[in-house]
């Protein structure tokens, strides 16, 4: 029974980071009608800022968050006035298409490059905390992962406050919902595209920090992260950001769930399955707005 | 198509007159390439639906080949039969992922082939290898001629399409599917088709790979590098055309040959930024460029106040 | 106040405005009037700023205002009611207001001009915490109008916002135009509902085929015989 529930724990702690990541790719998909598929490259490039950070100057990756985030809000500026931003002036279902292919591109020349700086090694971060297991009725939840599920939970919850508080925040979920209506309110919504991605950017660098603390990295994790991300999306769907963070927990628990009936290789398996099942069944996902 | 004849014809008699393997290695992994692209070029290029599962019909016509290879059934026969698994799996799930519209469908698609990669790996994890009998009497020149003659196929099977009725339907989906289903084109019906051609043309493909490779690990039958080669090929030469998959096919191969020897990896860096560029700036790849300096240059050579017009062909 | 000069305007191949010129003057209601398909919309939409005009002058206050990007066109004192309201389906009244104070000239005040809108539309103040899908449609239309209003606006354009909404609403809304009007709102109003329109506007625009095919006082065109076989007549058609 221990076993069992040793294992959802686990699954929970990883499905927090699923939902952070998921949480970036939603924003932007949701505001702007654009798929970046490189998404989890870029999730894979916090992680190596926070690791290059640790590795060269000590700074704990928990405080690095504090350089990560605003370092890859302004990469997600940057991303978005150089590739993505062209893709918004076409009409949905292209820009849903151009915006894949760029995504597509844009993750495999990420990856090289990440390749070619880094090698292909996976790589983790080790703090001096990092073998700290919390005993919680018989179940061993290791402190770092813990804590980077909180730390998941305090960005989502941030940035669901965010949303409904923050002027623009509103802005930007006025223009997910009808960007013409929200021209005709006043909202320039092309800053409000802009805002969204580099905010989407910015959640997916802290997941990248969080996964490269409590899991590891190396160049290759970007496309398993950006299906996991996926999957994620499509199974909360779109409009809320509480809803895909349990979506997330739902994934990793699933995940543990399928490895424990089905053995540890099928892990992924699963989550590839409740995706494509979902988007045939109910596109709409489960907690659609 | 005299042209095309006399081009194989050539490309047919390069195995008599050049004895380097590598040479010969090289233009085999062109014109399987060319086989490839064109194999997806069917389906995104034509019937304008984005797969991004091309990896699982590859891998699937690898796999059923080798099987059947390496178990004594000649191997043109255990292509065929790699060919109609293929198609068959692709009809099978066509219906459910052809529900997906636009980016869903890419996605879904990769979701599947990504399936199929974790289960071969798990179930399949030995690595392949053909047997000491069959390495000892291994003639390079007959993989050859049979990439040629994929090659062949494919580009013929291209041409035929565009020009056909077919074909023609599913350029209106491709362009607009809404109106397509409007003016009763029974858009299911022709996604299958061009589902069915291309997964069909790429088992093929992969069966004529399990042919000339001589040990892998089956999971990397269906790893998404396939696709991402097949995509990145067909977009830099021109997604839509005839000529694109073959010009797209010629230029990665060689590029990632020659990059390859100084850098490994690299050239997805390259062609990731290049294809890129390409999806923004020039969308009909490099046979789009051509068309542009052909046009420079016959427009160029003409005197002023005589412009001729361009014959129209396509 | 408000010049549109000539405006064509298309969608692709098809011509939708060819040459079309009316204004709004200052404390006017204009109403323009036309058949479905009659450009009416493509209008307004190319005065919000939402479609490209091909040709000719949109001018507001002597300043030009064509193709000027559309949150620019609030920030200048218009503001829009689009046709079908074009809600944010996933906020509440309370929001949408909010929401509607958006440009930066409409920050100052509007704890007042909510109170304002507050009073015109007593029914919001009361359920303003309600999401509005969960709202009548002549109380989205309220909502619609609400937050056109929190954008401070000089000229208020709405695109028919009678359609779907039962008579007695359509009253109530419309003498609530007439009262937003006498607090020093120029008000340019699209509307089906040509006997309502004319009866409240004081001049008339008949569009027809992408270009203006009559014009004149509330009172003139509605007893002008063309008007009235077309549009008010046994035989108009009636939507």
């Amino acid at each position: 029974m221990t076993i069992i529930l040793q294992q959802l724990v686990l699954g929970v702690l990883i499905g927090g980071l699923y939902g952070l990541a998921a949480a970036g790719l939603s924003l932007i998909f949701g505001v702007m009608k654009v798929l970046n598929v490189a998404h989890g490259e870029l999730i894979m490039l916090g992680g190596y800022g926070a690791f290059w950070l640790f590795a060269l100057s000590g700074l704990d990756p928990f405080a690095a968050l504090v350089v990560v985030i605003p370092v890859a809000l302004i990469g997600g500026a940057i991303l978005y006035w150089g590739l993505f931003g062209w893709v918004v002036r076409s009409h949905e279902e292209t820009r849903i298409k151009n915006s894949l292919l760029i995504g597509f591109g844009l993750g495999l020349a990420l990856h090289a490059a990440a390749v070619q700086l880094w090698t292909a090694d996976e790589r983790s971060i080790t703090t001096a905390y990092a073998g700290t297991v919390l005993d919680l009725g018989g179940v061993s939840v290791p402190l770092v992962r813990l804590a980077s599920l909180v730390v998941a939970f305090v960005l989502i919850g941030g940035l669901h406050v965010l949303l409904g508080r923050w002027r623009w925040g509103r802005a930007i979920r006025a223009t997910a919902d009808d960007w013409e209506a929200a021209l005709m309110t006043g909202i320039d919504v092309r800053r409000a595209y802009l805002l969204a991605f580099a905010i989407g950017t910015a959640l997916a660098g802290a997941a990248g920090t969080l996964v490269s603390v409590g899991y590891s990295i190396s160049p290759s994790i970007g496309l398993e992260w950006t299906l996991k991300a996926l999957i994620v999306v499509v199974l909360a769907g779109l409009g809320s950001m509480l809803g895909t963070f349990v979506g997330g927990l739902m994934l990793g628990v699933a995940e543990a769930c399928s490895a424990m009936i089905f053995g540890g290789p099928y892990r992924e398996v699963v989550g590839l399955v409740i995706f494509f099942v979902v988007l045939v069944a109910r596109p709409q996902g489960l907690f659609a707005k | 198509m005299a042209a095309g004849l006399v081009v194989v014809a050539a490309l047919a008699a390069v195995p008599l007159v050049v004895a380097r393997q590598d040479i010969l290695n090289f233009l085999f992994l062109v014109l399987l390439s060319i086989a490839l692209a064109q194999s997806w070029n069917i389906i995104a290029g034509y019937a304008g639906q984005v797969n991004l599962g091309h990896a699982a019909f590859f891998g699937l016509g690898a796999l059923v080949t080798r099987t059947l290879w390496i178990a004594g059934t000649p191997v043109l026969i255990g292509m065929v039969a790699g060919a109609l698994v293929a198609v068959g799996f692709a009809l099978l799930i066509g219906g459910a992922a052809f529900r997906l519209r636009g980016a869903y469908f890419a996605i879904g698609t990769l979701a599947l082939s990504e399936i199929f990669r974790i289960t071969v790996g798990n179930t399949l994890a030995e690595i392949s290898t053909l047997p000491q009998t069959t390495i000892a009497t291994y003639r390079l020149a007959n993989r050859y001629w049979l990439a040629l003659a994929l090659a062949a196929l494919s580009v013929a099977a291209v041409a035929a399409l565009a020009r056909s009725r077919l074909g023609l339907g599913m350029q209106a989906i491709r362009e607009d599917e809404d109106a397509a289903a409007a003016t009763g084109v029974g858009a299911l019906k022709l996604k299958l088709i061009a589902l069915a051609c291309s997964t069909g043309l790429a088992g093929l493909v992969g069966g004529c790979f399990a042919y000339y490779h001589i040990s892998f690990y089956p999971s990397h039958l269906f790893s998404p590098g396939w696709t991402f080669d097949a995509v990145l090929m067909t977009f830099i030469g021109g997604v839509g055309t005839l000529h694109g998959p073959v010009l797209g096919a010629i230029f990665y191969v060689f590029f990632k040959e020659y990059l390859a020897i100084r850098w490994v990896d690299f050239h997805l860096l390259i062609f990731g930024t290049l294809f890129v560029a390409i999806v923004l700036l020039l969308p009909g790849g490099l046979v789009e460029l051509m068309g542009k300096l052909r046009g420079l240059l016959e427009n160029a050579s003409l005197s002023s106040g005589e412009r001729r017009p361009r014959p129209e062909h396509r | 106040m408000l010049h549109v000069d000539s405006v064509e305007a298309s969608y692709g191949p098809f011509l939708a405005l060819s040459g079309v010129t009316l204004e709004v003057r200052a404390g006017e209601i204009v109403a323009l009037l036309g058949p479905n398909g009659a450009g009416k919309t493509t209008l307004i939409r190319c005065i919000a700023g939402l479609l490209r005009v091909r040709a000719g002058q949109i001018r507001w206050d002597g300043a030009a205002l064509t193709n000027v990007a559309a949150h620019r066109i609030v920030e200048s004192g218009i503001a829009v009611v689009p046709e079908g309201r074009r809600l944010f389906a996933t906020m509440t009244i309370e929001e949408h207001l909010d929401l509607g104070a958006f440009a930066p000239h409409a920050q100052a005040g509007r704890a007042q001009r909510l109170e304002e809108v507050y009073t015109i539309f007593p029914v919001l103040r009361e359920r303003k915490r309600q999401p509005v899908r969960a709202l009548s449609g002549g109380q989205q239309q309220m909502v619609a109008i609400g937050r056109a209003l929190m954008a401070a606006p000089r000229l208020l354009i709405l695109d028919e916002p009678s359609l779907g909404l039962a008579p007695r609403i359509v009253e109530s809304i419309l003498g609530v135009l007439g009262e937003i009007n006498r607090r020093g709102v120029s008000i340019l109003l699209v509307e089906q509902n040509v006997q309502a329109a004319l009866a409240l506007a004081h001049r008339g625009y008949i569009l027809e085929s992408g270009r203006i095919a009559g014009e004149g006082t509330g009172a003139a065109l509605l007893d002008d015989p063309h008007v009235r076989r077309a549009y008010l007549g046994p035989l108009a058609l009636r939507h």
